[in-house]
């Protein structure tokens, strides 16, 4: 099984499971289990974690259809990594592996939020050199920077906080478009350590920090934790969040941006 | 203040897929490279030998990948070219018979007949067939500074499940760089911008110094790059990377709001291949007898409109004279701005694909020429430089990991990686793993066995050219793409089959070295992994 980056958000993974490998998976299976089991793809993002000897941040299945042999992955994950296993899912959800992928690691959608202290620069100073390429538009993913220096989200990148950006949708003639973010704040003990789903959060000099998040639809728990100075005590708190939505607006993967204007032009027509 | 205030760097990237079909007397795509001689090649070698000839000073980087430099040394398509070319001045000299009564055509048929006639005579008396070596005297003379690519533009992103893969694309490349040049390559082209985090490492190991990436490459590079993209950074390597400047590529690049998209420049979609009676041009057509672009266009863009109007030459030229002005001014206030808000010289990277100049965009070269004359002559702001030269002026440089990114729509690996091409990956990796493995069991085969061994090798880097997921994707030549993943997949597992065998079939060896004939040098054992370090 191999797992490839598409772009920040998506994956794709082609398979070939051996006959032998699948029968001797089935003869682990209860007859009581055959008739509902599926196939499923089960996605795991191990961001800084080696997996399977310690355990993924989180994982998500999608069933497959029968003949399936490959298959593009919705992660909406930026700068995370990723490894997907296929296996046979029975109706009490147990889960027995077929194969294993290579671990990836999906490419950032926006700047990094580190800054170099020898090499410090301010975000006006940032968005000032950005400023000029990211006015044009066109095909490169600087669009949404065009969007972000339109409309002046710079505070959420002065906190200094994980964020994830939204996504550019520049569509010819009318188009409309929704995504939620949430914003996650707080304020803890100035010298405490704060991770939010596992990521470490900038807590500001007053103790208060906050994080901005793209909010894919479904349910989604997002944990907070703080962790003394001493390395004592934890607390931690798991919001909920869900987001569904009603009317017609198209799904994320239906929309395209215009046709490239860049370096399409090259082979002959 | 003294000395310009910043440096552009003008980036020409030059590459054919390797198209060389040896068993067919004449070959539709064959074609490409005829036409990116006679449009590109030979205008861009006038212009940068006239430069010299005046004693212009400037300095231009370019990139010539591999595949291209076997072509242009090829003995067949040599004779090949000749015979397109006396063929294409056969129709000029009829067109000049047919337009006799029809004053503004009348006129471009001499105009294409001269051309034509001009560019024989320097193909021909002039550097005697072989198009490698001027360009390898402009590098000796400090004029051009080539760069090298991987052996057959292999898209690299998506290789990164094989290292070997990777590093055969890249020491292959190397390799034909340095018996082209004589020389060792100290920067490298990564076929689309294509970056991988990693692969940097590659390219130290075989002594490149620095690569281009698009604008995000550096920009969503952690820690985040303090002078964007007007300053290269350092990879953990150690290899520079230098990132796009978006603006200045979108006013060549963009067909609509760039300048080759003006009313008074050359329409490449009217060509007499298309226009005139289907008698009097047959025999200019290729063996099937489909229309086909012969590069004799009479119309200019006009407007959007189908209502073309004639072209006029010295009009476009007076265009392409105001539009290199326009670049310069816009790249002097991009300077002054840029040196406004940073505490040193900014540099500037604008790489285009080399076709775009004379073929694409036929006014293209004159636009370059005047370019870097005007840049000469008529201002103090920025000077033309070499990525090398901006390393030895600035060897302090920011130390960041750059993102994975590439020039192709979107940025990243789609236009690689989508419905339209993504089943050839899992043959495209079996088969690099397959070689190593071959690779690791024959270490020391019998000349025979080696020569199967090596053409594998040719085998695999010709099917992971970038081209074909290319061409599937847009779907212009689809067909002749999807024959090549199949023939070279199909002569791979044929090969890999002989190696078993107690006895090879020599003759049938040697058809297939025939048709797949690049890279002469090359050992197999680049694909090895046993015994390293």
């Amino acid at each position: 099984m191999v797992l490839m980056v598409k772009d920040p958000l998506w994956l794709f993974a082609y398979w070939e499971v051996r006959p032998e490998t699948e029968r001797s998976v089935r003869s682990q299976l209860l007859p009581s289990e055959i008739p509902d089991l599926r196939s499923v793809l089960r996605v795991y993002d191990v961001t800084d974690v080696e997996f399977p000897t310690e355990p993924a941040h989180r994982s998500f299945d999608i069933p497959l259809s029968g003949l399936a042999t490959s298959w593009y992955i919705e992660t909406n994950a930026p700068n995370r990594s990723f490894i997907v296993e296929i296996g046979l899912l029975t109706a009490s959800g147990r889960f027995f592996m077929l194969a294993r992928s290579n671990r990836v690691t999906t490419p950032r959608a926006g700047p990094s939020e580190i800054i170099d202290e020898a090499w410090a620069t301010t975000d006006e100073l940032f968005w000032k050199l950005i400023g000029s390429s990211a006015l044009l538009g066109g095909s490169s993913p600087m669009v949404w920077a065009q969007m972000l220096s339109r409309n002046a989200v710079l505070g959420s990148w002065s906190s200094g906080a994980l964020t994830q950006t939204a996504r550019p949708a520049i569509v010819r003639g009318f188009w409309c478009r929704v995504n939620a973010d949430v914003i996650i704040y707080g304020a803890t003990d100035p010298k405490a350590r704060v991770r939010i789903q596992g990521q470490p959060v900038a807590v500001r000099k007053d103790g208060t920090f906050s994080l901005r998040v793209t909010l894919p639809e479904g349910t989604q728990t997002m944990t907070i934790e703080a962790t003394s100075s001493d390395g004592r005590q934890t607390q931690s708190m798991t919001p909920i969040v869900s987001l569904t939505a009603a009317g017609s607006l198209g799904a994320e993967p239906g929309i395209h941006p215009p046709p490239a204007a860049r370096p399409s032009i090259r082979r002959r027509p | 203040m003294s000395g310009p205030q910043g440096t552009l760097c003008l980036i020409l990237h030059t590459h054919l897929p390797f198209v060389h079909h040896p068993e067919h007397p004449d070959f539709l795509e064959e074609r490409w490279l005829f036409e990116a001689i006679t449009e590109t090649y030979l205008p861009l070698l006038a212009r940068f030998t006239r430069l010299c000839d005046d004693q212009v000073p400037f300095r231009i980087t370019m990139t010539f990948t591999p595949t291209l430099l076997a072509m242009l040394a090829d003995d067949l398509l040599k004779v090949r070219y000749r015979r397109h070319l006396e063929r294409l001045i056969e129709l000029t000299e009829k067109e000049i018979h047919r337009t006799r009564w029809l004053p503004p055509f009348h006129r471009l048929a001499l105009f294409y007949h001269h051309r034509l006639t001009m560019a024989r005579r320097q193909y021909l008396e002039v550097y005697r067939g072989d198009l490698i070596q001027p360009f390898r005297q402009l590098s000796e003379r400090g004029v051009i500074e080539p760069l090298a690519s991987c052996a057959t533009h292999g898209y690299l992103p998506l290789m990164e499940t094989h290292r070997p893969a990777v590093r055969a694309q890249i020491g292959v490349g190397v390799q034909a760089f340095e018996r082209a040049f004589g020389r060792r390559p100290v920067g490298f082209w990564l076929p689309e911008c294509g970056y991988h985090p990693g692969h940097d490492e590659e390219l130290k190991a075989v002594g490149i110094r620095y690569m281009l990436l698009d604008a995000h490459g550096v920009l969503f590079g952690s820690p985040r790059p303090k002078y964007g993209v007007y300053a290269p950074v350092f990879c953990p390597s150690g290899v520079a990377a230098f990132g796009r400047d978006l603006e200045s590529s979108k006013s060549v690049w963009s067909a609509e709001e760039g300048y080759p998209g003006d009313a008074d420049y050359r329409e490449f979609y009217r060509d007499i291949g298309y226009d005139l009676e289907y008698d009097y041009i047959r025999p200019y057509l290729n063996g099937d007898g489909t229309r086909l672009n012969t590069g004799i266009k009479y119309y200019r863009i006009t407007g959007k409109t189908a209502e073309k109007q004639p072209y006029d030459p010295d009009r476009a030229l007076e265009r392409a004279a105001q539009h290199a002005g326009n670049f310069m001014f816009n790249r002097e206030r991009q300077i002054e701005h840029l040196r406004s808000i940073m505490d040193r010289p900014p540099v500037i990277i604008s790489p285009y694909d080399a076709e775009l100049f004379g073929h694409w965009w036929f006014e293209g070269p004159d636009w370059l020429e005047l370019l870097i004359r005007k840049t000469h002559f008529d201002q103090k702001v920025f000077a033309l430089a070499t990525p090398t030269e901006y390393l030895e002026r600035f060897p302090m440089n920011q130390m960041l990991q750059p993102s994975l990114s590439s020039w192709g729509y979107g940025g990243y690996n789609d236009v690689w990686l989508n419905g339209a091409n993504d089943w050839c990956y899992r043959h495209l990796h079996t088969m690099a793993e397959r070689m190593t493995r071959a690779a690791n069991e024959h270490p020391e085969p019998d000349a025979l066995r080696a020569r199967v061994l090596n053409q594998m090798a040719r085998e695999v880097l010709l099917a992971q050219s970038s081209d074909w997921a290319f061409i599937l994707k847009t779907q212009t030549h689809a067909a002749y793409a999807y024959q090549r993943l199949h023939d070279h997949l199909a002569r791979f597992d044929a090969l890999a089959d002989t190696l078993r065998q107690p006895q090879i079939d020599e003759a049938w060896l040697s058809t297939v070295e025939q048709k797949d004939s690049l890279f002469p040098f090359l050992d197999y054992r680049v694909y090895a992994t046993a015994g390293r370090g």
